[in-house]
This record gives structure tokens, sequence and C-alpha cells, in this order.
């Protein structure tokens, strides 16, 4: 029920019209003057209420005045005389919200009741309404704030690296893990830094290529480079990241960094401990190398000792050629170890590459028949004279063609019938190709591993470990490459080429 | 006639030093380049010993021990094995065969690595043909 207040100091009019309003609902309260009236509504908080402007003590005027004051949602209206428009329109002015002229009509009465009502339920509503969008806001606000927080969080405590840059490329996050990276605080920083000033020049041009192009891929895939430190430093990172753009329009940049410092580090003391293990291959080779030597001498004294004793000419030739060949075997590995280990100049001379190749094939041929093993040649005759170190391509073909005769008396196959081939051709590029090929034994995975690796023999006492990695080095120091494919039980192919001169004459 | 010994190696100055070691001292060598060609005369002339390298063509010592020692009409044949590869890697080898499905041998009564002395080989022939 809506409660009013009505002041007035004619106790007829305040009966007549209390009257009037309690018939139509309301709940009325009455006072004869301003400071009675004022108490009623400290009291009752009616939301409406009527006075009358001419009151002896306290007027109307008054009364609206510290009503506004005190609850300025409530309805004043006032009543008054003939000739009060001033009053009235002061009176409005004060925030009443209507009036009405003496007598009060009826009509006149519920047209005011009936606006001041209005206007009470449009303010509550709006009230209501006012209250719904701030909790809303403060709602929306803290939501707002927790993923805010979130994100912030997870950009702080992420491991790699995060920068990100407004349209200029001015710094507005540096995360620590790009802090600890880069070395620079976020007061160094942050709102200050350009990129261009921090981020190597390819990670720019990556950036600064991606910002041209909005239609391009947004995110940049990760690769390696370096940066420099603060202090310095060349930091080994791997570096991904996207220009950010909101319609079209690039708004910012972000980078990631990942520190590779641990995993290189890592990757060197791997490096490190192979090279160890292949030292220590190195010396067991050796030592079992220079096992057979010490005994073929010790064989050879022997055998000379008898020859003396017993005046046995056989004996002594025997023993001596014996030593002699052992020294032969000391002075191919003191010269496979010399020219594994020294760097040598390439001399291109006029030389003719098919007759080098025959030249090694006949060289070997004879070892080759007492194993049945027949060589076969293919040259191309479209080599004539070249230009090429004459002395790597010899001793490349020579130890390559050695080791396929020697897979071939190696392989268990025995129906199988052993060859070995020797092809030359020309290649593109100015280079000649030579390719030896042989179906013995093959070679496993481990031993194909171990092939370039270590100093390794798969021939007992007869290799030194270190053939096929001077020819390698020998071949590529003459800017050609070796490379071979096999198959255990079937055979191997080595393909060695080689860049060469024309000669004047050609 | 003394006793005949079988001297496998495809290096023929190991060979020549083992059969005048052989020789020297009143045994009667015989010589073979590869386990094939050892593991034939073994068959053929049943020698009292063999001396065994290990690294050979045609057919490993590796090999050839393995069938001597699994064959009933051979396996009493002594064997000394003198190689440039060590005790363990030779005894490593045969286990990995015996665990692929191979029979269970003996280890070698003798094995000696190169290089050895004309007097430690004299002395081991003796102790094992029993003079």
């Amino acid at each position: 029920m809506t409660k009013i207040l009505l002041i007035d100091d004619e106790p007829d009019i305040l009966r007549v019209l209390s009257m009037s309003l309690k018939a139509d609902g309301y709940e009325v309260f009455t006072a004869l003057g301003g400071k009675e009236g004022l108490k009623l509504f400290e009291r009752e908080a009616p939301s409406i209420i009527l006075t009358d402007i001419r009151m002896p003590g306290m007027d109307g005027l008054e009364v609206l005045r510290r009503i506004k004051e005190c609850r300025a949602d409530t309805e004043v209206i006032i009543i008054t005389g003939h000739g009060d428009i001033d009053s009235a329109i002061e009176a409005l002015q004060f925030g009443a919200s209507d009036f009405i002229n003496k007598p009060v009509r009826d009509e006149a009465l519920s047209i005011a009741l009936k606006r001041a009502h209005e206007k009470l339920k449009i303010r509550s509503q709006l009230k209501d309404y006012t209250n719904d969008l701030e909790t809303m806001c403060e709602i929306a606000t803290e939501e707002f704030e927790r993923k805010s927080n979130f994100q912030a969080k997870l950009i702080r405590s992420s491991n790699d690296g995060i920068v990100a840059t407004d349209e200029d490329w001015n710094i507005v996050i540096i995360n620590p893990g790009a802090q600890k990276i880069f070395g620079y605080s976020r007061a160094d920083t942050a709102g200050k830094t350009d990129i261009r000033a921090l981020f190597p020049k390819q990670a720019i041009d990556i950036l600064e290529e991606n910002a041209r192009h909005p239609d391009s891929v947004e995110e940049i895939p990760w690769q390696e480079m370096n940066i420099i430190s603060k202090s310095g430093e060349s930091i080994p990172v791997r570096f991904s990241g996207a220009t950010l753009r909101e319609k079209n329009q690039m708004i910012g940049s972000v980078a990631f960094f990942q520190d590779l410092r641990e995993i290189k580090r890592l990757e060197k003391e791997l490096v490190n401990s192979e090279r160890l293990a292949a030292i220590g291959q190195t010396v067991a080779g050796m030592a079992h190398c220079i096992k057979n030597i010490l005994h073929g001498f010790k064989g050879g004294s022997y055998l000379v000792d008898i020859g003396i004793d017993k005046n046995n000419t056989d004996k002594l030739k025997n023993g001596w050629q014996m030593i002699q060949r052992t020294i032969a075997r000391t002075s191919d590995l003191v010269l496979d170890l010399l020219s594994y280990s020294k760097e040598r100049e390439v001399e291109y001379e006029p030389c003719r590459p098919n007759e080098i190749a025959d030249d090694v094939c006949e060289l070997l041929k004879e070892n080759a028949n007492d194993y049945d093993i027949e060589i076969r040649k293919q040259f191309s005759p479209d080599i004539g004279e070249i230009r090429l170190d004459p002395r790597i391509l010899h001793r490349g073909l020579l130890n390559l063609v050695s080791n396929a005769i020697d897979a071939c008396i190696f392989d268990d196959g025995l129906q199988k019938s052993h060859h070995v081939k020797v092809a030359t051709a020309l290649d593109e590029d100015q280079r000649i190709r030579f390719e030896i090929i042989d179906n013995g034994s093959g070679m496993d995975k481990d031993v194909k591993e171990k092939l370039f690796t270590s100093f390794f023999s798969t021939k007992g006492p007869k290799g030194t470990g270190l053939g096929l990695l001077v020819t390698r080095k020998l071949i590529e120091e003459h800017r050609g490459t070796i490379e071979f494919e096999s198959e255990e039980g079937e055979g191997t192919r080595f393909i060695i080429r080689l860049p060469y001169e024309m000669t004047n004459r050609e | 006639m003394g006793k005949t010994v079988l001297v496998v190696d495809d290096d023929p100055d190991v060979r020549l030093f083992n059969t005048t070691v052989c020789e020297e001292n009143g045994y009667t060598p015989i010589e073979a380049a590869n386990g094939e060609e050892g593991l034939a005369i073994l068959k053929d002339k049943k020698p009292d010993l063999v001396i065994l390298d290990v690294l050979m063509p045609k057919q490993s010592g590796i090999r050839l021990y393995r069938e001597l020692k699994t064959s009933k009409a051979l396996k009493d044949i002594r064997v000394i094995i003198l190689s440039g590869i060590a005790k363990k890697t030779f005894l490593r080898s045969q286990k990995a065969l015996t665990e692929f499905g191979g029979d269970e041998i003996p280890e070698p009564e003798i094995y000696l690595e190169k290089p050895v002395e004309p007097e430690e080989l004299a002395e081991v022939l003796k102790k094992v043909l029993g003079e």
C-alpha cells in the first residue's frame, strides 16, 4: 500500500482529502503544519507528499526543500492557491513533481497522483536497472581480471621466452624466460625498446616479412638462430613468432624463444664422449695391428737364428724375407697413419684416369685370381686426358678395389662365383665417377655405421683400420665425394666422384 | 716319424713360423691357409694337434673350432689357438653361437695371443702332446 503524507493548516481540507485518498486505497498520514509533517515524513517515509504552499510557521517550499535534501526520490506535490503561480514555479525549480490548485478537485488530484506514481515506478525501475548494470559490470570486471591474471601468470611462468610488442615494434611484454635469455630486465625494456634493437636481424626479417603480407600464415615455424644477450654473449635459440592482427590490421607481434644452451652443451658432451670412444678403438686397433707386426718380426728373427745356427741358407733366406715383409707392413701402417693425420696439397696434373684404374686392376689381379675372383673392367671411352691428382685417385682406387677383393675372400657364400667390377664414367658438373662393385660379403648395419667413424677393421691382422679413412680424407681434400651402398650377403658398391679440369690440349 | 701338427693360418709368414717351430722340435707339420682347407685335412689326415688362427677367410677359426669339437670323429684332436684376437673376444663369439642354438662346446685348452715366443710355443707343444 502506498503511503501518502498530507500537510495542510486547514483541518477540513485534510479531512476531505484524506477520506478521498483512503477510498482510493492509500495509507494516509496527515499533519497540520510543516514541522509536524517533517516528523511524520521521517517516521513513515511516505513515497508521495501533498503539501499546501502557504502555511504558518514552516511553509510548503521549506518542507519541499528539506524533504528533497533528505530523500530526493520522494514525490512532492504542491497545493497552491490563486495567484500563487510564482511560488509554484519556484517549487518546481526545487524539485516538486507537480502542483495542483485550490480548491483541490478530485480529477486534478488523481492526474497528479498518477503522474507521481509513474515517476516513482520509472525511478524504481531505473534504480533496479542501474543496480543490475552495476552488478553485471562488477562480475564482468572480475571475470576479466581473473582471465587476464591467468594469462599474465601463464606468460610469466612459461619456460620459453615470450616478447610481445605493439604495432610499432615496441616491447609491451617481456616475460622472465625472455629476460633470462636476453639478460635484460623488464625495467630495461618495457615500453621503451624497439625489438629491432634486441632481436637478431634474421628474426626481424621474418617478422617484418610476415607483417607485410597480411594473408600469410600467422604462425612462423620454429627455426634455430643465435641472439646476442645484453652482456654480448651469443646464445643459441629456437625462434618462432607471429604478428598479431585485428581485421587485417597489425596490432602487435609476439616472439617465442627457446634457450638451446643446455641442449647444445649436451650435444657437445656427446660428441666428446664419442670422440673418446673412437680414440679408445683406435688404440685397441693399433695394438692389434702392432701385435701382428711383432709376431712377424719374432718369427723372422727366429728363422734367421736357426739359419745361422744350422748354417741353413734356406731358413736364413725365409727368415730375412719374413722380416722384410714385416718391415713393409710396418711402413704401410706408418704411412697410413701419416697420410691420415697430415694435410696434403692436392696436385692437379694431366693424367688418364682409365689408365690409372687399369693399373690398379692389374696390380691386384694376381691376388684376386688366387681366390678365383674375376676382375671386370668397364671404362668409359669418353674419358681422355684430364687434370686431377693422380696419386689421390690411385691411392683411393687401390684401397677400394682391394677392399672389394677382401669382401669376396671373406664371403661365406661358397657357391657364388665372385667378381669385382671397376667402372669409370663422366658425370655431370665436370666430375668423373668411379664405381667399385663386388658381390662379396656385404656389410651388416653395425659395420656400415662404423665404416667411416672410427679406426675400424673387419680384416683382423691384415687391416690397419685406416685405409678407408685415408681414402675418404684424400677424396674430400680433392673436393670429391665418396658414398656406398651395401647389402649383407649380396655385396657392396662404392662410388667416388672427383672434380677435374680440362687439359690445355682439349 | 714324429706326431703330426696341422697349422691353419691365412698369413703365410705365421704358417712358416709355426711349421718351423714344429720341425725344430721334431714334429711333422701340415699347412692349411683357411678353415675350409683345414677341415678337409683334419678329416683326411687326423693330425695329433691343430694350431689354429681365428680370423681367416673361407670359414674362420671360430667355426672350425666349433665343427671340430662337435664332430665325434674329430673332437679328441688337441687344439692350440694362436691368434691376434684376445681370448675373451673368442669366448664371447663362441658363447653367442651357443646361445644362437649351437651345442655347448668346451673352451680351448690352450689359447695363445700373438706375438708368441718360439720357446713358448715349443713348450706348449711338448706339454699338450705329452713329452
